[in-house]
């Protein structure tokens, strides 16, 4: 094209633009012209010899075209469908002002469903969609030892290895995050800490908003210890003073000085953590980190170098990783040799950083948003049904539209504008309430776990939750609109004809029952799911424990370790109201396994077999404070110390599993070169969740635990009668009795814990419950509304078969027949399609199948006692009808 | 909408634009009876536009700066409104007088060598 055209054809555009909005030529300005025209044409016929009368025939024919003439030019003067299209925004508005009950029951409808979804999307969008606020996020990956098909940690000689041997990258860092308390000044703070090796920076390509970042020279040897504050730390703490700066932290006893702040945008690389200080990880590693090959606990981000791609460098990983296993393994038996082999690297793209929150709650937010997309879905056939029975009021002037010859295709835009119209105050207002509720449902998802992220509407969310709101509009008003136009003009001017619009009707109500169906199963499951899992049994008694953590601000000497453990557990056993205390490295539903490779005595492993069990170093007297049977022999006592024989206690699927049928007693157990005695068997405890089963496992007391000293121990205290929550404020100061240095971190009820494990399952039911229940209540108000209004029509009908003897109970059942068979209909129809679509849910459902009848027979029940419900009014008003009324009606 | 013919009009539209360009450019201002009356005596009357296709086109040939429509008074002193094409206006009326020529030229060497 040429420029010289197209540059003529915009501004051809930007005068129809400005015409449209009133900007161009006046109606009488293009008339008067015209009018000259047509003035000159009659004069000219009169010279060229017509009569007068001929003259003035041609005119009024001409006129005629006059103001199809006029029609032309405005066409040609503005752009017709933006002029058409405010037109009929206008005329909406004003229909529906007019209807303003119709109007707030429309919106708030579309508001519930277009709300749901932005809400839910809002979360996809929060979660899996954002990428890290760095430069060219695109170019980061993750490289990773492949465990059970995710990513995992990696070990610090491997990240050093990785870090100096892929060519393919520019740079990588490796990443751990930790809960500290420091000192600043005298002042004790709990922080989240961030352990960063010294690329992290210049992986990220972050620079700092004060002083300098952490840089590779932070982790040579003799270093000075220095640490990083984020800005969110440096409000908090600090105010913002710009003489932070060279201050110094004390972390574990040793003084870091305060070298930089991160800029406000800075994000973790780990999704859902908000670190308050950044250190250089070499100076946090203890040796056995440092130097073990197994000891596997870094995240690993690098990035790409200019030109390379993600399979350069899984393929370069994939070689020098089967190089590395090698050599580790060559250090190893027979035995062992084959499952260290056995590991494999990975490489992913991650832009948006390491998110262990993506792959925990990915599948329910997306089952989440198919509910929801159901529920407006639901919301948009309620509205169809609303819209179609306005049609009788709406079909005169419909009628007289096309009878004065308005095109169809014209008239369903009008009518489709209107639902728009509706869909937007519906979606505006469903934006609200999506950023309300998205913020509430992220604090009950995260619930307990230490978890922060950005969820804001952005730019995303407003244009899904824009396409949602046309789509519902069209969902909802095209089926209406269609009905309306085909409207014959004849019988709809007169007052007959609705027999198409009552088949229309039941169809949208069929619809209404299939979807709630649908709606109600996945309910049925996921409050099936939530009950099965509070029934599951636990091994152990959470009513009344109380879970205490315990920090200290500086490391102990290993000789205080043992006194100072012994001091808090008499400390906790003498507070008033506490029946025992005990603690445990790791405690039942907490998520966390410790797994080791054992050898039983008296049994050989199978090839295939695991020959690694579960592992728990506790205190003595736990298994009578969780109040787990001890089923043989006894638990430890203050007598099993780090100077007696080794022992150790074992569970019952353990005793089961390795000496099947015979006692366990007096069997010895080895792991790492340490042998213990079987001194006792105790009842099974679920470890990780509660919808995992039982594994074997191995305790031992926590003064014999090898390894580095000292673990974190969780204490827990039973409380005798009354919520144990209420002796949380008096632990702080009890505790510094035993030790000055120590501090509370939490003080929880185990109840609540066990209620966080489950949060995902406690939200999918309070969810699927909600939307269910919704969508029964909508599905009612539909057959309400249908059937009210078929008794109200058939009035006269009513009125003659009672007149020629029907009973009450006749008419009571001739109007409950069509919710019959309405149900009939719809039932199948959604128990079908919940057959299809519950199999998603698969990974959610605990305790049934995703397909199990008992479900699909409860939803049912439950949708058919709602249908008969909204049926009984209008079939009572049904077999009240006076015939003699009735018939006079007529 | 209705009383559109698209396929005429398109047909129409370009040679249309061309007609009433080079009849401003060679008659100098003219109200839109006089270009329609020109176009009919130029023809020998076998070109009759109506006022749907003339006033339309003027404007559009108005909102794209090839002529410019002022309200003026004719010789019998009756309001009209007078068309005059302008400097860009007479750029595209060569331009597309020599697509035309060129259209043509090519029209003939086809049609003659077939015949």
């Amino acid at each position: 094209m040429n420029p010289m055209r197209s540059i003529a054809t915009l501004r051809e555009w930007a005068h129809r633009l400005a015409g449209t909005i009133g900007r161009g030529r006046t109606d009488r300005d293009l008339e008067e012209e015209l009018r000259f025209h047509l003035d000159l044409t009659a004069e000219e016929a009169l010279r060229g010899g017509t009569s007068a009368e001929g003259a003035g025939r041609a005119a009024t024919l001409e006129a005629g075209g006059l103001s199809q003439s006029v029609e032309a030019l405005r066409d040609q003067r503005g752009l017709r469908w933006i002029a058409d299209f405010v037109q009929d925004l206008r005329y909406a508005a004003r229909t529906l002002r007019r209807s303003p009950g119709f109007s707030a029951v429309a919106v708030l409808l579309l508001a519930l469903g277009i709300g749901a979804n932005a809400a839910i999307f809002t979360l996809i969008n929060a979660i899996m969609l954002r990428t890290l606020p760095v430069p060219e996020p695109g170019r980061l990956v993750q490289i990773a030892r492949l465990l059970d098909g995710r990513p995992g940690v990696v070990s610090y000689p491997l990240f050093r290895y990785f870090h100096d041997n892929i060519r393919s990258i520019a740079s990588a860092f490796a990443q751990v995050t930790s809960n500290l308390l420091v000192a600043i000044d005298g002042d004790e703070d709990f922080v989240t800490a961030e352990y960063v090796s010294g690329s992290h920076a210049l992986v990220l390509g972050i620079a700092p908003a004060a002083g300098r970042l952490l840089s590779p020279s932070d982790d040579e040897p003799n270093a000075t210890a220095v640490v990083v504050i984020t800005d969110r730390y440096w409000s908090r703490r600090f105010g913002r003073s710009a003489a932070v700066l060279g201050k110094m932290m004390t972390v574990r006893d040793r003084p870091f000085t305060i070298v930089g702040v991160t800029p406000a945008a800075y994000q973790s690389a780990r999704a859902g953590s908000a670190p308050d200080i950044l250190l250089p990880l070499s100076a946090m590693m203890t040796p056995q980190q440092r130097q073990s090959s197994d000891f596997n606990f870094l995240n690993m981000l690098a990035r790409l170098k200019p030109g390379a791609t993600v399979d350069d460098v899984n393929a370069e990983a994939q070689v020098l990783f089967a190089s590395f296993v090698q050599a580790q393994a060559n250090a190893l038996s027979e035995k062992e040799r084959a499952a260290v082999l056995r590991q494999r690297a990975v490489v992913l793209p991650a832009p948006d950083g390491f998110n262990p929150i993506r792959d925990t709650i990915a599948m329910p937010l997306l089952l989440l948003m198919g509910i929801v997309g159901l529920i407006l879905l639901l919301a948009c056939v309620n509205l169809s049904g609303l819209l179609l029975a306005r049609a009788p009021a709406r079909s005169r002037e419909v009628a007289i539209r096309l009878a004065i010859g308005a095109g169809r295709g014209r008239l369903v835009r009008q009518l489709l504008t209107e639902s728009l119209v509706l869909a937007s105050a519906g979606g505006g207002a469903g934006l609200g309430l999506a950023a309300w509720f998205s913020g509430k449902l992220f604090s009950v998802f995260v619930d307990g776990r230490d978890v922060v992220l950005p969820i804001g509407p952005d730019w995303r969310v407003v244009a899904f939750t824009l396409a949602v709101s046309v789509a519902a509009s069209c969902t909802a008003g095209l089926a209406p609109a269609l009905h309306a136009v085909r409207t014959n003009v004849n019988p709809a001017l007169t007052g007959t004809g609705t027999a198409r619009r009552r088949r229309l009707s039941e169809s949208v109500v069929v619809a209404q029952i299939a979807v709630s169906m649908v709606l109600l199963v996945s309910a049925a499951l996921f409050v099936g799911t939530l009950l099965k899992l509070q029934a599951a049994d636990r091994g152990f008694t959470s009513d009344g424990l109380l879970v205490v953590g315990l920090r200290s601000s500086r490391p102990y000497p290993p000789a205080r370790i043992a006194p100072v453990r012994d001091a808090i557990l008499g400390t906790l056993r003498s507070l008033p109201g506490v029946q025992s205390a005990s603690a445990a490295q790791l405690l039942p539903v907490s998520g966390l396994l410790w797994d080791r490779r054992v050898a039983v005595e008296g049994y050989s492993f199978g090839p295939g077999e695991s020959e690694t069990v579960g592992f728990n170093a506790i205190a003595p007297g736990y298994f009578a404070t969780l109040a787990t049977p001890v089923v043989e022999g006894r638990e430890f006592t203050d007598r099993d110390t780090g100077a007696s024989p080794r022992v150790a206690v074992v569970n019952e699927s353990f005793a089961r599993h390795f000496f099947s049928g015979g006692s366990a007693l007096g069997k010895r157990v080895t792991s790492v070169d340490v042998t213990y005695e079987i001194v006792g068997v105790v009842g099974d405890a679920k470890y990780q969740r509660l919808r995992d089963s039982v594994i074997e496992t191995l305790y031992i007391p926590w003064t014999q635990r090898p390894g580095e000293q000292p673990t974190i121990f969780n204490y827990i205290v039973r409380v005798t009668g009354g919520d144990p929550m209420r002796l949380a404020p008096l632990l702080d100061r009890a505790v510094r009795n035993a030790d000055s240095g120590l501090h509370v971190r939490a003080a929880i009820a185990y109840d609540t814990i066990i209620d966080r494990s489950i949060s995902t399952e406690r939200i999918m039911a309070a969810l699927g419950g909600m939307f269910g229940a919704l969508a029964l209540l909508v599905a009612g108000v539909g057959i309400f509304g249908v059937l009210a209004f078929q008794v109200a029509r058939r009035t006269h009908e009513l009125g003659v078969r009672m007149a020629l003897g029907a009973t009450r109970t006749n008419l009571m059942q001739c109007v409950l027949r069509d919710v019959l068979w309405m149900l009939g209909l719809g039932l199948p129809l959604g128990a079908l399609g919940a057959f299809g679509a519950t199999g998603l849910a698969g990974t959610l459902v605990f305790g049934m199948t995703a397909h199990d009848p008992r479900v699909f027979i409860v939803a049912a029940l439950i949708m058919s006692a709602g249908a008969l419900v909204a049926a009984w009014v209008p079939a009572r008003r049904a077999s009240r009808i006076d015939p003699i009324a009735a018939l006079r009606h007529e | 909408m209705a009383n559109r013919d698209p396929q005429k009009t398109d047909v129409l539209q370009g040679t249309l634009d061309l007609m009433v360009l080079q009849t401003l450019a060679t008659m100098g201002p003219l109200h839109g009876y006089a270009i329609a009356a020109r176009l009919e005596q130029v023809s020998s009357r076998s070109l009759q536009l109506n006022m749907g296709t003339l006033y339309p086109g003027l404007m559009r040939l108005e909102q794209r700066g090839f002529v410019r429509g002022k309200w003026g008074m004719t010789e019998n002193n009756r309001r009209a409104r007078f068309y005059e094409i302008t400097a860009t206006g007479r750029r595209q009326l060569s331009a597309e007088r020599a697509e035309w020529d060129r259209t043509v030229s090519i029209m003939n060497a086809l049609l003659n060598e077939t015949r």
